[in-house]
C-alpha cells in the first residue's frame, strides 16, 4: 500500500511535466493548427539555459525559471516571426513538418556542439532532501517543481480565460475568419502563442534541472509524451492536456511498479495506440 | 459617406469584381442583390479590407480606405456581420461581444454600448453567460449583429443575414437594422439573396451580376423592374 501511494505521488509529480508540455503544444496547435515537432527540444534548450545561467551567475536553478521563461518566450516569438509565419501562408503541412523537425535537429545537435555529449547536473544543497508525508517520501526538488507547475498552469488558465489577449487567443483558435472580421491581429496572436508555448516548454526544462540530468537529447522523450498528451487530451484542449498529462505520469509509474520500469515506454505507447483505435471506432460507430 | 469608384478585386490571378461604382449615404439602407457567385461577398471583403482591391477607390467620410488593412477600416467605422456569422462558438455571448470591441475607444465605451445593444436584442442579456454555440440559429445571428454593433459603427454591413433562418427572425433583425438607420443614423449595407425582404426595408439597391453592377435604383423602381421581376422574383 505504501509503495502504491508512493508511486501515485511520483506519477503525479512527473505527470505535471507532461501536462505542461502538452498544454504548450496545445496552445500552439489550437491557434495555428500545426504540430510543433521541436517542442521537446525547446525543453532541452530551457535546461541548458538554466544550466548556463545558474553556473555563470551561481544562481539557484529555481531562481532562473522566470528568466528562462522570458528568454524562451522571445526565442519562440522570433522563430514564429522569421520562420513559421512565412511558412503558414503556403498552407502546406509538409513545409511546417520539415521546418519544426529540422529546427529540433538543429537545436539538439547545436547543443551537442556547444556542450558535448556528457550528462550534466546542477548540484543544489537540497538535492537529496526528502519530505515525509505519512508513508510517502517526496524529494524536495520534485515538490518545488510541481508547486511551480501548478502555479504556472493556474496562471495560464486565468490568462486565457480573463485577459483580453487571452480571449483573443481563444477567438483565433475557434474561428480565424471571425477573428479577422473583428479586427484581431492574427499575426500578433501567432507570435504571442508560439512565444507562450515555447516559454512553457522552457519552464518545464528549467524545473527539471533540479533533479534530472541535462544532455542534448533530453527533450526527445518529453516531446513524444507531449504528443501523446495532446492526442489523448484532445487537440487544442488545454484542460484536456492537463488531465491527460497527469494520467500519463500515473500510468508510467504504475507500470514501473507493477510490471517493470523497462516496460514503461512500451506500455505507454501501447496504451496510446489502444486509445487511438478505440476512439476511432467510437467515432465510426456514431457516424 | 461611402463612395466606391471603379473598384476591382479578386483572389490571386482571378478577378471577380469589375469597376464597381456605388455609394451609401448617412442613415441609408442600401441593398446589394444578386445570385450566388455574383460577387456580393467579394464586394464586402474588398470594402472591409479582407482582400486588397486591385484598383479603384473606397472613400469613407473623405478618407481613402482602398489600400488600408482591415483593422484601419474597422477604426474608420465600417463593421461587418460576415456570412455564416463566424462566431466564437465555445466562448460565451458576452465574450463574443467583448471581442467586437476592437480598439481602445470601443473597449472604454464597452459597458455603455452593451446596454444599448441589449436594448436592441433583449434576449442576449438573458443568454450572456451561455456559450454562443448552444444558441439557436436566430440567436446566433443576433450575437453576430450585436458583436458588430458593440463598436457603434457608422456603416454596418450585413452579409446574407437571412441565411438559414426562420422568416420571422430575419424580420426581427431587419427591423433592428431599420430602426438603427432611421434613429441613430447608422448606414446599412444589406447584402441579400432574399430580394423581397431586402427591398422591403432598403431605401435603394444595386443588382450585381457577374461582378458588375447591372442595375441600380430605388427599392420601388427595382421591385417594378422587369429584369428583376423575371430573374430574381420569378414573376
Amino acid at each position: 500500500m505504501d509503495i502504491f501511494l508512493q508511486a501515485c505521488v511520483n506519477g503525479l509529480l512527473m505527470g505535471g511535466f507532461y501536462s505542461l508540455m502538452g498544454m504548450g503544444q496545445n496552445v500552439i496547435f489550437g491557434v495555428m493548427k500545426i504540430v510543433n515537432f521541436c517542442h521537446g527540444e525547446m525543453l532541452m534548450v530551457g535546461m541548458y539555459l538554466t544550466y548556463v545561467l545558474s553556473t555563470t551567475f551561481s544562481l539557484d536553478p529555481y531562481l532562473c525559471v522566470p528568466l528562462v521563461a522570458i528568454i524562451m518566450f522571445f526565442l519562440g516569438a522570433l522563430i514564429q516571426h522569421t520562420l513559421i509565419t512565412p511558412s503558414l501562408g503556403t498552407k502546406s503541412f509538409t513545409n511546417l513538418l520539415f521546418l519544426t523537425v529540422g529546427l529540433g535537429l538543429l537545436l539538439s545537435n547545436g547543443a551537442l556542439v556547444l556542450f558535448g555529449s556528457e550528462y550534466r547536473t546542477i548540484p543544489t544543497s537540497y538535492q537529496q532532501t526528502f519530505i515525509s508525508l505519512g508513508p510517502v517520501n517526496i524529494a524536495l526538488p520534485r515538490l518545488i517543481s510541481f508547486c511551480v507547475l501548478i502555479v504556472i498552469t493556474i496562471v495560464l488558465f486565468a490568462f486565457l480565460k480573463y485577459t483580453t489577449t487571452g480571449k483573443q487567443i481563444r477567438a483565433v483558435s475557434q474561428n480565424p475568419v471571425g477573428a479577422e472580421v473583428v479586427g484581431i491581429n492574427t499575426k500578433r496572436i501567432y507570435i504571442l502563442t508560439y512565444g507562450i508555448g515555447t516559454a512553457l516548454a522552457g519552464i518545464a526544462g528549467a524545473l527539471l534541472t533540479g533533479f534530472y540530468t541535462i544532455f542534448p537529447t533530453a527533450g526527445a522523450s518529453f516531446g513524444f509524451r507531449a504528443l501523446i498528451v495532446v492526442v489523448v487530451g484532445g487537440l487544442g484542449s488545454i484542460p484536456g492536456a492537463f488531465f491527460a498529462g497527469i494520467f500519463l505520469g500515473l500510468l508510467e509509474t504504475m507500470v514501473a511498479l507493477f510490471v517493470s520500469p523497462s516496460y514503461s515506454d512500451l506500455i505507454v505507447f501501447i496504451t496510446f495506440i489502444v486509445i487511438l483505435v478505440v476512439r476511432q471506432l467510437i467515432i465510426l460507430r456514431r457516424k | 459617406m461611402l463612395k466606391v469608384t471603379d473598384l476591382s478585386a479578386g483572389y490571386g490571378a482571378i478577378n471577380i469584381l469589375w469597376n464597381l461604382n456605388f455609394e451609401i449615404g448617412d442613415g441609408e439602407i442600401v441593398a446589394f442583390l444578386g445570385s450566388n457567385g455574383a460577387g456580393k461577398t467579394t464586394t464586402v471583403r474588398a470594402v472591409t479590407g479582407l482582400i486588397r482591391p486591385s484598383s479603384g477607390s473606397v472613400q469613407f467620410n473623405g478618407q481613402e480606405l482602398a489600400r488600408k488593412n482591415s483593422r484601419a477600416i474597422l477604426d474608420a467605422g465600417i463593421v461587418q456581420v460576415p456570412e455564416g456569422r463566424q462566431l466564437f462558438t465555445d466562448m460565451t455571448v458576452l465574450e463574443n461581444l467583448e471581442m467586437g470591441a476592437f480598439n481602445k475607444p470601443t473597449r472604454e465605451a464597452f459597458k455603455e454600448n452593451l446596454k444599448t445593444v441589449y436594448k436592441w436584442f433583449p434576449k442576449l442579456e438573458e443568454r450572456a453567460n451561455q456559450s454562443a454555440g448552444t444558441l439557436s440559429g436566430g440567436e446566433q445571428q443576433m450575437v453576430a449583429v450585436a458583436r458588430a454593433l458593440i463598436g457603434i459603427p457608422k456603416l454596418l454591413i450585413l452579409d446574407e443575414p437571412s441565411l438559414g433562418l426562420a422568416p420571422n427572425i430575419v424580420d426581427d433583425i431587419l427591423a433592428v437594422a431599420t430602426s438603427m438607420a432611421k434613429n441613430d443614423g447608422i448606414s446599412v449595407m444589406l447584402v441579400e439573396q432574399d430580394i423581397t425582404k431586402a427591398l422591403a426595408c432598403a431605401d435603394r439597391g444595386y443588382v450585381i451580376e457577374n461582378g458588375k453592377i447591372a442595375l441600380e435604383g430605388t427599392s420601388a423602381s427595382l421591385s417594378a423592374n422587369e429584369h428583376v421581376k423575371k430573374a430574381y422574383l420569378g414573376i
